[in-house]
């Protein structure tokens, strides 16, 4: 990628006078970093202050900013006008919503499928039945409502007994949420909602995906073959019990793509069991294992959260299915994760003083292979439980410590490639610069680049 | 001399051959080797030899040495106790025997107490509402809603401290200026640990004679650990150290050469090398499977039914430990960030063992139980022997934290039959020692003596602030030896301890790593000097790498 800045190693002294804009030029070693923040999280402020930032408001001079979507669309909006100089970072992309946003991410991910089939690149190979991709299958069947509402009907009418999930697009940790399982309902809902599937009327669109029970799947299984069905009708279950996986990447830059996954991430639980029967829809704990929604149900749990360690998770997933498996469960994740980022890469915009933590929601299924659910923009800084604070605490650490050159100032031109040291609980999950400098390197093509296996 | 050591093993034979006789699984074993004699491959003219290789054809040999091995296993206590009389010794600890019999008799009170302030039966026949509800929600047993409000363990390990505590030898005079809460006074016989230097032997009748010295601790245990733990002593690569060691040879890393390993010990279906395996580590992949195989609980059909008649027995008798192990494993694994995905899968453990008769006879007989075992007449029913049964059935009352014995199984088996089986011989083969007062060498008392001697001898300065402080040591530790770490230590590191116990066949790792943390985190602990501070410096081991620190600490000496 053409990006000079990148290429240039930063002078250990910059010259200051070359700082553009409103950062104050407090000595050339010492500069006293600023942060603003408005999130009330404690485990925002603590990390900062810790670091010997000081607080000041928005409006202040600012070196570092934790920002809702909301005040970091306002700096970006055109009318604002706001120029950011270069000791000023962010924590979002101007446009993070193509990631965020179900229905972006579906048009996006379609058409990075399409884009790899014209280059003929083997990754867009075509799996069984049509509409299907051997590699690139990795979120489940999804319609965005109201413009694809035929379509949907088509699909539905294919298999009238499955559960569908509604989700709003744009909204997170659980809001909206619903399950469907006659199209009659979504048709009542939609009149009550005074929100007639007119793409021309509504505001507000929907994905809904395809949600199917164990007990369809054993009809399934009966009748036809469900292989060339890979949706997430069989998620896997540990002690009965149903959940999903959350985990944390750090992306640094999009062009070149600059991304690291955080290793501890966890398992979210269902605190009520998992129930086959279709009477049990109402009850919508069963299914959504977002913890914001789940809190709302009686069983919850403050001393664990139903939250489980991936590293527990990969205990016992070792220990029942054995190791390659489960390596090939968790190379797969990445796997997914980065192409999910490539495909959303041709069309971020790519302002060097961003940086974004997506929070990943994955479901595993029974056969061990992940399925992308959705990715949150702003994942949840609430901490339920101790460990949660303590995990929790370390990610804003760690987070700050790989988007921050090593002397802790923000700098645009530094090149974001932290040392091993200052990644703490990530780890790489690809850096295209360094990929291409390696590639360069082992021109001879002695040794496979260490930087990523997922070119 | 050589004609009784002949005699001896004649003897042991003998006893072996009638105890195949009486197991569940001896019918199929037998008609399996009626089908061998029928079959072509052996001959009649050379029958003894012909019949020998094919049973060493169809694994049936192999079958039948792990047989031998697991008898010989859980009957090592009571041969041995024939072979060597009773000693002097033994008499003079008939006052722990008798703890242990006001012990059980006192929780035996209290259970009935509990009773009488609930008004509850100590069983009943389950009324069939209650039966269908329960067989409704058997695979979640977490929906099943009953109040338990009322109900609390009959006891938690700090009050089994204080009775240890509490347990005193009568002869036994006191030196002035001795501190009066040592366990040091107890004459317990150890296991010479310098006999098992040797290498465990796949002569199986070799292991029936385990010798018992009493032991003094007047001089250095580190260096009988360290002979004991050979390969914990020299060095020689451990999993759990770093996975991705270089080795020699073809393999990538340690890892990978013990998995390589370990599957080739699995295919040869040994439990002796199975044991011998597991000095060094288990893969996590092959860890369920080994362990199975050095238990001796390979899933049979025979014990597949028997899980499902523990279960038919649940649904059909109500009784009042019910309550208690429900409530057990709500206070324990439930709210365990590392178990709570568990909990349905442990109810049902926990209530079939309950009513597993099979569990009573290895804990009442032994010699560390007292024997102590209440019949219970079902409510409503004339005292009848039909209507009376044994409480509960596996004669063993719950307490807060059982649960936790069978709790890191949840890692190794999806399949609730395998985890149980599992479960219940490393229960029978070591846990139910942990919460009985006996002069057993792996009963809690040895242990708690081994810890104190270990700390004295080794960390005499540690040794010198606990006493200063007015702390004895074994209070702050007593949860982690009651227990054998489940739940302190984070699965990974627990299953690695848990090993070890299995493959030296042997509790005494777990006070030895009690020192080795207390050791670790010396400065720590040295700075402070109220008790719940100490606690605090101990309170999380999440950190801690079992492995390494074992080695480490006995390499050092």
């Amino acid at each position: 990628m053409a990006n000079a800045a990148t290429d240039g190693k930063r002078p250990l002294n910059s010259n200051l006078s070359t700082i553009y804009g409103r950062v104050p030029t407090v000595g050339a070693d010492k500069m006293k970093v600023t942060f603003c923040t408005d999130m009330d999280k404690s485990v925002i402020v603590y990390n900062f202050e810790k670091r010997g930032w000081t607080q000041v408001g928005p409006e202040d001079d600012w070196n570092f900013y934790w920002a809702v979507t909301q005040s970091c669309r306002t700096i970006f909006s055109v009318e604002t006008g706001y120029r950011m100089g270069d000791n000023q970072t962010i924590n979002h992309f101007p446009n993070h919503y193509e990631l965020t946003r179900k229905d972006l991410l579906v048009k996006n991910i379609k058409r990075y499928r399409k884009d790899l089939e014209r280059e003929g690149s083997p990754l867009a190979e075509r799996g069984d039945g049509p509409g299907k991709y051997l590699h690139l299958d990795f979120i489940p069947v999804t319609f965005v409502l109201p413009a694809d509402y035929n379509m949907f009907v088509e699909e539905y009418r294919k298999s009238p007994q499955s559960t569908w999930i509604m989700k709003p697009c744009g909204k997170s940790q659980g809001a909206g949420i619903f399950l469907i399982n006659k199209l009659s309902k979504l048709k009542k809902w939609s009149r009550e909602a005074r929100n007639p599937f007119n793409p021309n009327l509504t505001k507000e669109s929907y994905v809904i995906s395809r949600y199917q029970s164990l007990i369809q799947l054993q009809y399934r299984i009966n009748t036809i073959s469900i292989l060339h069905y890979r949706y997430i009708d069989n998620p896997l279950l540990i002690g009965g019990k149903k959940f999903d996986l959350r985990l944390y990447v750090l992306i640094t830059s999009f062009r070149p793509l600059k991304a690291y996954l955080f290793k501890l991430g966890f398992c979210r639980f269902c605190t009520v069991k998992y129930d086959t029967s279709i009477q049990e829809l109402d009850n919508m704990y069963v299914h959504l294992t977002n913890v914001s929604v789940q809190k709302h149900g009686d069983e919850y749990n403050s001393l664990h959260g139903g939250k489980l360690s991936v590293q527990n998770l990969r205990l016992y997933l070792e220990s029942t299915r054995g190791k390659a498996v489960t390596e090939k469960l968790f190379a797969n994740i990445s796997w997914c994760i980065v192409h999910s980022l490539k495909a959303v890469a041709p069309v971020m915009a790519n302002d060097r003083h961003c940086f974004e933590c997506y929070g990943y929601d994955i479901i595993i299924d029974n056969k061990l292979k992940p399925w992308l659910i959705e990715v949150n923009a702003s994942p949840s800084l609430t901490s339920t439980t101790v460990n949660d604070r303590i995990l929790k605490y370390k990610l804003i650490d760690n987070i700050v410590s790989v988007v921050l050159p090593p002397d802790g100032v923000p700098d645009v031109r530094w090149n974001k490639c932290p040392s091993p040291e200052a990644m703490g609980n990530f780890e790489l999950l690809l850096d295209e610069e360094l990929a291409a400098q390696e590639e360069r390197e082992n021109a001879t093509g002695k040794c496979r680049g260490s930087s990523s296996k997922w070119k | 001399m050589a004609d009784s050591k002949e005699s001896a093993a004649n003897k042991a034979a003998l006893k072996l051959t009638n105890d195949i006789r009486n197991m569940t699984n001896y019918k199929n074993f037998y008609n399996q080797v009626q089908r061998l004699v029928a079959s072509p491959v052996v001959k009649r003219e050379d029958f003894k030899n012909t019949l020998i290789d094919a049973l060493k054809n169809n694994g049936l040999e192999t079958e039948l040495r792990n047989t031998v091995f697991h008898l010989a296993r859980s009957h090592s206590s009571a041969l041995t106790s024939t072979e060597y009389p009773a000693s002097t010794t033994e008499a003079d600890l008939a006052y722990l025997r008798k703890a242990q019999i006001q012990w059980e008799r006192r929780i035996q009170k209290s259970l009935n107490s509990m009773c009488n302030e609930l008004n509850v039966p100590l069983a009943r026949i389950r009324p069939s509402a209650d039966r269908d509800e329960l067989a409704d929600k058997w695979n979640e047993l977490s929906t099943y809603d009953i109040d338990l409000s009322q109900y609390r363990p009959l006891y938690a390990p700090k009050d089994f401290l204080d009775v240890l505590f509490a347990v005193r030898d009568p002869t036994y005079r006191k030196q002035p200026g001795e501190p009066g809460w040592e366990f040091g006074h107890i004459q317990i016989r150890v296991k010479t640990l310098m006999q098992l230097v040797k290498p465990f032997k796949a002569n199986l009748f070799h292991s029936l004679i385990i010798t018992h010295v009493s032991i003094s601790f007047k001089f250095s245990l580190f260096k009988k650990q360290r002979s004991f733990y050979a390969e914990l002593s020299q060095g020689v690569p451990l999993l759990g150290v770093n996975p991705s060691m270089i080795v020699l040879g073809n393999y990538s890393n340690l890892e990978v050469e013990r998995t390589h390993l370990g599957e080739k010990v699995l295919a040869s279906n040994h439990a002796p090398i199975a044991q011998e395996f597991l000095k060094r580590g288990s893969p996590r992949e092959l860890r369920g499977r080994l362990w199975s195989l050095v238990l001796g609980t390979v899933i049979k059909d025979s014990d597949a039914e028997y899980y499902e008649e523990l279960k038919g027995m649940v649904l059909q008798y109500d009784i009042m430990v019910d309550k208690l192990i429900i409530k057990d494993v709500q206070l324990t694994a439930s709210n365990d960030d590392q178990y709570f995905v568990f909990e349905d899968v442990l109810y049902k453990t926990m209530l079939c063992f309950s009513r597993d008769s099979e569990v009573l006879a290895p804990v009442t007989t032994d010699r560390s139980a007292g024997g102590q075992v209440i019949h219970a007449v079902l409510q409503g029913k004339l005292a009848t022997l039909e209507n009376t049964l044994v409480f509960p059935p596996s004669g063993v009352i719950p307490f807060h934290g059982f649960t936790m014995y069978a709790t890191p199984f949840c890692y190794l088996y999806d399949d609730p039959c395998s985890m149980y089986y599992a479960f219940r011989a490393f229960y029978l083969r070591y846990w139910f020692r942990l919460h009985t007062v006996s002069s057993h060498e792996q009963g809690i008392v040895a242990l708690c003596l081994l810890f104190e001697r270990l700390l004295q001898c080794h960390e005499p300065q540690l040794w010198a602030h606990f006493r200063n402080i007015h702390i004895q040591p074994v209070k702050v530790v007593f949860k982690w030896l009651m227990r054998g770490f489940s739940g302190h230590l984070p699965p990974e590191q627990l299953l690695y301890l848990w090993d070890l116990i299995l493959g030296y066949d042997s509790l005494e790792i777990v006070p030895l790593l009690a020192v080795t943390i207390l050791s670790f985190r010396k400065e720590n602990l040295l700075q402070v000097n109220t008790l719940h501070n100490v606690e605090a410096v101990l309170a999380d081991l999440s950190s801690l790498k079992v492995m390494p620190l074992l080695q480490l600490v006995l390499l050092k000496e």
